[in-house]
């Protein structure tokens, strides 16, 4: 069995490695201290099994676990962290696996046969995605930013930094910093995540940075269109204009 | 217990208010053809009298507190209406007997007689006495509640100053306490002397920060060993993704500031800057004087994919609070960014121990 360990810290990356060495069955394919290393030793590798830290510069466990899922690959994760309660309320909820940092030998040994277990027996219900363990996680709080895996690359959205947001069937295009970025995700599900005094759904097909917006334009008796910063012109739909005054008249 | 009977001041003062009323019913007495000595002898007594009875008011307005609105009211002074006619009923009853008893003194056989044509009068007076007493009843009742409120809310905010400081002193980081425990956990199978080594330290910091929880003002000297236990453990933790720069003046050690004020700064520039950079960086805390006033920066790298931090975060917001607190406008808190630094600047009046 192909293990990955993904943990920004040596020490901590060492234990794991310490209670696997008992496990000769598992052979350690690759240490990663940052989730960019993960997502590339993880194409590399195909490990069945990852040890997945939270807490890490760049990309957190969440995103880490959201990419590879976006590749089509999920392999058994066991979450290490050593203290983050609203992660810990999510993992319960969702029948997840996780460690404490520091943990035991048993502990550890426990979670390993959990995971081998669900390894190699085809399992009842498809594992959480992890969007959906991240969002848990945030306690109702909204997403902060966003991953994209454009090929090879790795790109992290911030959201002060994102425009618009169009949907395409199964994807949406983030418009950020003059680039278009495809994400596998419906328009619907990205709404409910974002903060919605934010992000605005002007549109069936787009939600808007109301940062961005300049003024909206009436065209015709039902035709309205929102022109941006940048001078770019978003159909606003009845509903959308809707909320758009709501916002207003609430400010 | 009545308020006016609480104190012997006050009441002497409530007594010495019936002398003018003393005086004024001897008035009508003397004006209605009663002798000096008939008008004194009942005047005096009945006043007395009437001054302990009517305090019987304060009990009933505190019975029937007056509401923000009108309604109600009719109820309340019904209320009043009665209990006054039934006093100064009592109290005339009482005027009548007291005349019957002072009758046996010479000169006064004539005092039934004048009481029972006056008696229609002296409960008319009564009700008035009476209805007075009410409202400096309720006077008395509004000046205790605020009096009270007041109290309460210095209370309130004397015991929300001391509870946020426990909990400021209690906040032991926990994520660092279980990642320092794991790295702990971690060497002792790797190099078990930096195992111990890692435990002193551990120790050591506890200790510190139990230590400096009990005080109100501290020395920058220890905060500043306090900062340097925290990041040798840090440091064990990070490895060579933290390394700390100490630029320390000897003539900023002794001066005195509000406890735990660095360690949040510190811990903040681990977190926010280390621990978010995969290649780590310089954690660099400087204090120095300058024209009698001590500049404690702490410095940490930024990164740079990451949006710049808008405004005081709650740690900061609490550090300044508290800086504000002790020296008022004499100290100051600036947080910049500038260069992918995110730098933290207090500047506090240098005063040391006596």
């Amino acid at each position: 069995m192909k293990a990955l360990i993904i943990d920004d810290e040596d020490l901590a990356r060492a234990v794991v490695r310490e209670h696997l060495s008992a496990h000769p069955d598992v052979e350690v394919v690759g240490e990663c201290a940052n989730g960019f290393e993960a997502i590339k030793a993880a194409a590399h590798h195909q490990p069945e099994l990852i040890f997945l830290d939270i807490q890490m510069p760049k990309l957190d466990g969440f995103e880490v676990l959201e990419l590879l899922e976006a590749e089509g690959k999920r392999p058994a994760v066991v979450f290490v962290t050593a203290y983050d309660q609203h992660a810990l309320k999510a993992f319960e909820a969702h029948a997840v696996d996780y460690l404490l940092k520091p943990f035991s030998k048993e502990r550890f040994d426990s979670a390993l046969a959990k995971a081998r277990a669900l390894q190699s027996a085809q399992p009842s219900a498809p594992p959480a995605p992890a969007a959906e363990l991240a969002s848990s996680a945030r306690q109702g709080r909204p997403l902060e930013r966003i991953v994209v895996k454009d090929g090879p690359k790795v790109t992290v959205v911030h959201l002060d930094r994102l425009d618009w947001v169009q949907a395409q069937d199964d994807y949406v295009l983030l418009r950020t910093e003059g680039k278009n970025l495809l994400k596998q995700q419906t328009l619907a599900s990205l709404e409910t995540q974002l903060d919605s005094s934010r992000f605005i759904r002007i549109h069936r097909s787009y939600i808007l940075n109301l940062d961005r917006l300049v003024r909206v334009e009436q065209d015709s008796k039902e035709h309205r269109d929102a022109i941006l910063r940048d001078g770019t012109r978003l159909p606003v739909s009845r509903a959308g204009f809707q909320r758009l005054r709501e916002l207003w008249e609430g400010a | 217990m009545h308020p006016l009977l609480a104190s012997r001041a006050r009441l002497g003062a409530y007594l010495l208010g019936w002398a003018p009323i003393a005086l004024l019913l001897t008035g009508i007495a003397r004006s209605q053809g009663w002798t000096w000595a008939e008008a004194a002898c009942l005047a005096l007594p009945l006043c007395l009298l009437a001054a302990l009875l009517f305090l019987s008011a304060w009990f009933l307005c505190r019975a029937l507190p007056l509401g923000r609105t009108i309604e109600g009211l009719g109820a309340h002074g019904a209320a009043w209406g009665m209990a006054a006619i039934l006093m100064s009923g009592l109290w005339a009853g009482l005027a009548w007997m007291l005349a019957r008893l002072l009758a046996w003194i010479p000169g006064l056989e004539a005092l039934p007689q004048r009481v029972g044509s006056a008696l229609p009068v002296l409960t008319g007076l009564g009700i008035l006495l009476y209805l007075a007493s009410v409202a400096l009843s309720y006077l008395m009742l509004a000046q205790d509640r605020a009096i009270e409120a007041e109290r309460k809310g210095a209370e309130l905010q004397l015991l929300a100053q001391e509870s946020e400081l426990k909990a400021l002193r209690a906040q032991l980081n926990p994520h660092f306490l279980f990642n320092s425990l794991n790295s702990l956990s971690a060497l002792t199978a790797v190099d078990p002397v930096r195992a111990r080594e890692m435990c002193v330290l551990l120790s050591d910091f506890l200790r510190r920060s139990l230590g400096l929880g009990e005080r109100r003002l501290v020395a920058l000297r220890e905060e500043l060993e306090l900062a340097r236990a925290y990041l040798a453990i840090e440091q064990i933790r990070f490895g060579a993704r933290l390394q700390v720069l100490w630029t320390v003046d000897a003539a900023a050690e002794p001066a005195l500031l509000p406890t735990l004020l660095l360690q949040p700064l510190v811990e903040n520039a681990i977190k926010h800057g280390i621990a978010a950079l995969p290649e780590g960086g310089t954690l660099s805390v400087a204090a120095e004087v300058l024209e009698g006033h001590v500049v404690l920066k702490v410095d940490n790298p930024l990164d740079a994919d990451s949006p710049a931090p808008q405004g005081l975060g709650l740690g900061l917001r609490q550090v300044r609070q508290r800086l504000l607190g002790r020296f008022g406008s004499r100290a100051r808190l600036e947080a910049v960014v500038q260069d992918g630094i995110h730098r933290v600047t207090l500047v506090f009046p240098l005063e040391v121990e006596p």
